[in-house]
């Protein structure tokens, strides 16, 4: 942890309010050479700010900022490659010159910039837009464009802020495999997202950010096992039965039913997980008995709105998210 | 600066590469341009030769003698001589040499450079029929050229009462009126011309009626004509009050339509910028510093363009009009100077407010105090010019924001300018820009990012304070 060459930012103790609002709260923040990372949080929770204190677009009230080994995003920009959440195009600007232009400023060498610019082009499905404005592109395409901008330069850094968002499913996919491209080629990664299964499924390890703190940060796998909510779900044949004798089984410490018919049973500390399933699944005919794995989102949630938190609501929610998963994967 | 250069190259291409930009800035110049070359050949070289005859019937038996002399070719040719010499005076009031005149492109208009028109008059019966006679001008419209003299080009009807007053009833003694009758399409001048000498040659019947003598009548009403001369420290020099007044006004309008409409590019780029959100895209490649000092040095080219292009079609009128002396090289040289720092000054304060706000409705609020002062050159530019080196205006050619206007009207007034004020004026404007800059920085790196309400300018004072 003490090798600060190996780190590609490096934030020691960081504080940023606004108009005496904490926004940011004591961050501290290490993200090694050629990782990929997702930040996570919700709206306002400070993601942003963090991102554009790293880009040197603001300032932090106190604390350090490193990136790159440099004091300053400013000293190394040609090595970063920044997608931001506040994005646009020029609107009366020709595709193909917008990028060119973008890439100029990056110091792309010139004899280059034609060539990577249509290139990029290619790779996104955008093959016939170089001589389109900006403004004829729909939002998703135009969003395909502004990541181009972000990477033509071959950064050694990229951050991503919010970059699925407005992406349709096979443009998300798309953007998944131009990521994963560009981690492979040995960039480091950090992109903020509300969609959790985009940072379940791309990253090395997920911060977490909420209410200006760092409240989470671990890979996905540890998260979870962490966050183990240690209950199976039983999918019943019968939605009427009564679940009276299941709550009777040793090991159950509580049983709750959704909406849905979907039982939800809650098991004691130290009770082997594998072996219930087959004694619930013995106490009542089901289609399907699962143990629930709790998704980031899960993860998210709980932290969010707190242990607290009006369990119906909470249970609800959790539901959404695991019928989700089983249609999804 | 390889990112500065970058971006200035954009926002001069930006702008200057559009159809609006184009027609209206390009355009206009170019067109009148080629008006004043143009229109002068076209207007000499379309005139047809006029010949023909001007049919009289005088009843007043007074007229047709008179208009006959008028009209006989060596009267003709003399009107002509004394008409290009007319205009060639009325020219060089505004300054323009005869000289000139002849070598300037396309030359002007002379009466002289139009063929003479051949007319003759011809006295028709006094008992002839008014309606008859006025046929004739239908066939005049005929190509027969041959006929030449042929052709009835007007009918006058000249009552005895015209030359002779009778008194109407119940009313005093008064002349009667005449008519002329004149071809359809008769050229506008000729038609102009026989009402003169048609109208000279009553009042030349009527004077001789009271037993006056026409030519010492004449001679003595001839007008009089002043020669008017400026006394400068150079010498005497024949002054042009007109151009005197219009040449420095010209140039401190093009300096400030250069540098207002290049400020105003810029707030627009500027506000585009933010409204679109490219500006953290662009800000993640550049500095906040960076991205201004480049839009700011783009637009500023496209000030000196239309600069170039609007000051260079002037000098270009002035030489052609011999005027050249009105505007010294060394104020010429001062021009540029007051550009950059009028340009600089107005540039600082547009990309901070571009940055401030969100929308281009936001501007207003923010422009109008900059406006107030930024007219007062505008309306003060007659005092000023009538005396440059008045109180008010060696004042207020040290007051920033404004100093360049003032001192460019000065510069191309008529009393030269004590030779300290330009430069120290020069000094208070490169002060101006320093402050305005150092502060346009300020706000443009705190306010690109902001979005939401606008800032006041006590907001943005705040801002300039901060660190």
């Amino acid at each position: 942890m003490s090798n600060h060459a190996d780190a590609a930012i490096q934030l020691g103790g960081v504080n940023k309010s606004f108009a005496g609002k904490p926004a940011v709260v004591d961050l501290d923040l290490r993200i090694d050479r050629g990782s990929l990372i997702g930040l996570i949080g919700p709206n306002g929770a400070g993601k942003t700010t963090t991102i554009r204190m790293i880009m040197s677009i603001i300032f932090p009230d106190s604390g350090t900022v490193e990136v790159l080994g440099r004091a300053s995003a400013v000293e190394s920009k040609d090595r970063i490659g920044y997608l931001p959440e506040e994005r646009g195009v020029y609107k009366k600007m020709k595709v193909g010159t917008f990028l060119e232009y973008i890439a100029r400023l990056k110091g792309v060498p010139e004899h280059e910039v034609r060539r990577r610019a249509g290139a990029w082009l290619e790779r996104v499905a955008l093959p016939n837009v170089w001589k389109k404005k900006c403004e004829e592109l729909s939002k998703g395409m135009q969003q395909k464009v502004q990541f181009i901008a972000s990477v033509i330069h071959e950064p050694d850094l990229i951050i991503l802020d919010e970059p699925f968002s407005g992406l349709d499913p096979v443009n998300a996919r798309l953007l998944r495999t131009l990521v994963d491209e560009q981690h492979d080629r040995g960039a480091t990664i950090i992109f903020s997202t509300h969609q959790m299964s985009q940072a379940e499924a791309l990253c090395d390890r997920v911060v977490m950010i909420h209410e200006g703190r760092k409240v989470l940060d671990d890979t996905p796998r540890s998260i979870r096992q962490r966050f183990d909510p240690r209950a199976i779900l039983i999918d019943p044949v019968r939605i009427d039965e009564s679940t009276a004798h299941l709550a009777a089984i040793p090991g159950v410490s509580g049983v709750a039913r959704f909406g849905s018919g979907v039982i939800k049973v809650h098991l004691a500390d130290g009770v082997d997980a594998t072996a219930m399933i087959g004694r619930l699944a013995a106490a009542m005919p089901a289609n399907r008995v699962e143990v629930e794995r709790p998704t980031l989102e899960d993860v998210f949630i709980q932290i969010v709105s707190g242990s607290e938190a009006n369990e119906e609501e909470r249970a609800r929610l959790l539901h959404a998210a695991s019928s989700r998963d089983g249609g999804g994967d | 600066m390889r990112r500065v250069l970058v971006i200035s190259w954009r926002e001069f291409v930006a702008t200057v590469a559009t159809k609006g930009f184009i027609l209206g800035l390009v355009l206009p110049p170019i067109i009148m341009g080629a008006a004043i070359t143009l229109m002068p050949m076209l207007m000499n070289k379309q005139l047809p030769k006029v010949s023909g005859h001007i049919a009289v019937i005088d009843r007043s038996g007074a007229v047709h003698g008179k208009l006959e002399e008028r009209y006989s070719p060596g009267a003709i040719a003399k009107r002509r001589e004394q008409r290009a010499e007319q205009m060639k005076r009325a020219a060089s009031k505004v300054g323009v040499s005869e000289s000139m005149m002849k070598q300037s492109p396309g030359g002007v208009n002379l009466p002289g450079a139009a063929p003479a028109p051949s007319l003759s008059v011809r006295k028709l019966p006094t008992e002839a029929d008014v309606e008859e006679a006025k046929q004739e001008l239908l066939k005049a419209t005929g190509k027969e050229q041959d006929v030449d003299q042929e052709r009835r080009l007007a009918l006058l009807v000249i009552p005895p009462g015209a030359v002779t007053p009778t008194a109407l009833e119940g009313e005093k003694p008064g002349y009667e009126k005449y008519d002329i009758f004149v071809a359809p399409r008769l050229d506008i001048e000729v038609q102009e011309d026989i009402r003169d000498q048609a109208n000279a040659a009553i009042v030349d019947a009527r004077l001789e009626s009271a037993g006056l003598d026409v030519a010492r009548v004449r001679s003595l009403m001839a007008r009089p004509e002043a020669e008017k001369k400026a006394v400068t420290r150079e010498g005497e020099r024949k002054s042009s009050e007109v151009a005197q007044f219009l040449v420095p006004g010209a140039f401190m309008f093009l300096l400030w339509v250069s540098v207002f409409s290049a400020g105003q590019y810029l707030l627009t780029s500027t506000i585009e910028e933010k409204s679109s959100r490219v500006m953290e895209v662009i800000l993640s490649a550049v500095s906040p510093l960076e991205l201004m000092t480049g839009k700011i040095i783009g637009k500023g080219a496209v000030g000196l363009l239309i600069l170039v292009l609007y000051g260079g079609v002037g000098m270009a009128a002035l030489a052609a009009f011999a005027l050249s002396h009105l505007i010294a090289w060394q104020s010429l040289v001062y021009f540029v100077f007051f550009f950059v720092i009028a340009y600089f000054t107005i540039a600082a304060m547009m990309a901070a407010i571009g940055a401030a706000v969100s929308e281009v409705q936001e501007a207003q609020s923010l422009m109008a105090p900059i406006m107030v002062v930024l007219v007062i050159p505008m309306i003060l530019w007659m005092p000023i010019l009538r005396n440059p080196n008045a109180q008010f205006a060696q004042v207020l050619s040290f007051v920033p924001l404004i100093n360049p206007f003032v001192m460019v009207l000065r510069l191309c007034g008529s009393e030269p300018v004590p030779a300290w004020q330009p430069p120290l004026a020069v000094l208070v404007g490169l002060l101006t820009v320093v402050v305005m800059v150092w502060g346009a920085a300020k706000i443009f790196r705190i306010g690109v990012l902001m979005y939401g309400k606008p800032p006041n300018l006590k907001t943005l004072l705040a801002w300039v304070r901060m660190a």
